[in-house]
């Protein structure tokens, strides 16, 4: 790959595809003055609140709609709605109504994931075993137990799922939110190097934070998933 | 008594939209450490009837009445442990009153303790009842309910696990209700069968067992049979 980018860069203008180097050289710049950290920080911390308020109220209510009728009469129409409003219309809205502030931002991604999440909670909550809910309930499980040794072990692999699906599309959309009304993250960052037209700058924001979420893929979400799988 | 059961009647919507009358007018109770067998031809409603008894189903006009803060130690026909722990876990789960030294010593009892940590997937059939059986124990039943327990096994294994479930009443004295479509496995494990009639499910006949369990001989048990069959056909008869 970075065979390819040089070559790709020695044949192209230096301004529109800048070969590795010298975004090697502008991620060391950023990265001394302190704006790499910063930013990338500030997006984690996006990403991180945005994904873990999605996937709570994502599988709860998920969860919810797939064991009550009731509830899924209600909230269907609600999930439909919000699967297929464009991610932009619920970040200009929130921004509109909220301010532009931390807690629109915030809100918004959720509310981007939130229908994703909800969707499999529910796929997973309607294949729970009833063999097995009948033996918990003939032994009196207590709620905890449960939730905790019935319920969520059987949920895993959705709740696996929507948070590898999740994790993609909700940093996606937190550089969009960043770019349309907050004053810093790499979404931001990369809003400055577009009206600069610094590709440099743009790559030397865009490569640290694809690597980490990399590393956040196979380091976290990957073996997770192979304990959640060991008793197969 | 320890157990009274007094079912009126219990409805299922047929496909027509009537209801069907599947359990009528079906009386009968069980004394402290008595064992009692529920015996009947498969889809007669056995199954409906010990889920009415467990308390999973409360749809019904009747009553089951237990002494307060009784426990229910249930074993399904479906071994229905938790594939995702280990068999000790399993018991720990449903017994978390339980020390691990009484877990330890039931598995051993069951000669479980080879397979203390393994997932019940990798289970035998055989190896599976006997940690649902176990498990069932472990909470220390006032009841214990037993769903078809030999069913599907081969002779050799339902053969094991019956001497096993006979040992283990005489030894815990523990009130116990089987429900098989088996009348020999009623009378080697029971001290009062109740013979089921179908549609509705009521009770046809009632049969003591008065030779005890450890004493029961293969012409002692032949002789009972004989006598069901007798009682069974007057039942018709009348």
């Amino acid at each position: 790959m970075l065979g390819l980018w040089q070559a790709a860069a020695l044949v192209s203008s230096p301004r529109l595809l800048p070969g590795p180097s010298p975004v090697l050289a502008a991620i060391f710049e950023e990265a001394r003055s302190g704006a790499l950290f910063t930013n990338l920080s500030a997006t984690l911390a996006r990403v991180a609140a945005s994904f873990a308020l999605a996937m709570t109220f994502g599988s709860a209510l998920g969860y919810l709609m797939g064991r009550r009728r009731l509830a899924d009469k209600i909230l269907d129409p609600w999930l439909v709605a919000l699967l297929n409003l464009p991610a932009l219309v619920v970040i200009v809205l929130a921004y509109l109504w909220a301010g532009l502030n931390e807690v629109a931002a915030i809100g918004a991604v959720a509310l981007n994931k939130l229908p994703g999440a909800m969707v499999l909670a529910r796929e997973g909550a309607r294949a729970q075993d009833p063999l097995l809910d009948e033996m918990a309930q003939a032994f009196r499980f207590p709620l905890s137990t449960r939730l905790r040794h019935v319920v969520l072990p059987q949920l895993a692999p959705y709740l696996a799922a929507a948070t590898r699906s999740g994790l993609s599309l909700v940093w996606k959309i937190v550089l969009i939110v960043e770019l349309l009304g907050r004053p810093n993250g790499i979404g931001f960052k990369i809003y400055t190097a577009f009206q600069l037209f610094d590709v440099r700058l743009l790559l030397a924001y865009a490569l640290p934070f694809v690597a980490i979420m990399l590393c956040v893929e196979t380091f976290l979400v990957q073996p997770f998933e192979r304990r959640l799988a060991r008793w197969r | 008594m320890l157990l009274d059961v007094d079912i009126a009647s219990k409805e299922f919507p047929g496909a027509d939209g009537r209801k069907t009358q599947v359990i009528g007018d079906l009386r009968f109770a069980l004394a402290r450490g008595e064992a009692g067998a529920l015996v009947g031809p498969s889809g007669c409603g056995k199954t409906t009837l010990l889920r009415i008894i467990a308390g999973l189903d409360q749809d019904f006009s009747g009553r089951v009445s237990l002494p307060q803060g009784s426990r229910l130690g249930m074993a399904f026909q479906e071994p229905r442990l938790l594939p995702w722990r280990s068999v000790f876990d399993n018991l720990k789960i449903a017994a978390p009153l339980a020390s691990a030294a009484e877990i330890e010593a039931l598995l051993k009892d069951f000669d479980l303790a080879a397979h203390r940590d393994e997932f019940p997937g990798r289970l035998s059939l055989g190896l599976a009842r006997r940690a649902a059986l176990a498990r069932a124990l472990a909470i220390r039943p006032t009841l214990l309910l037993l769903d078809e327990p030999l069913v599907s096994l081969d002779a050799a294994l339902a053969l094991e696990l019956r001497e096993r479930i006979a040992r283990l009443i005489d030894e815990t004295h523990v009130t116990t209700l089987i429900v098989t479509h088996d009348l020999n496995e009623a009378i080697a494990l029971a001290d009062r069968i109740f013979i089921l009639a179908p549609r509705p499910t009521r009770i046809a006949a009632t049969l003591h067992i008065e030779t005890p369990r450890a004493k029961m001989t293969q012409a002692r048990a032949r002789d009972y049979e004989q006598e069901a069959r007798a009682t069974i056909s007057r039942a018709r008869g009348s």
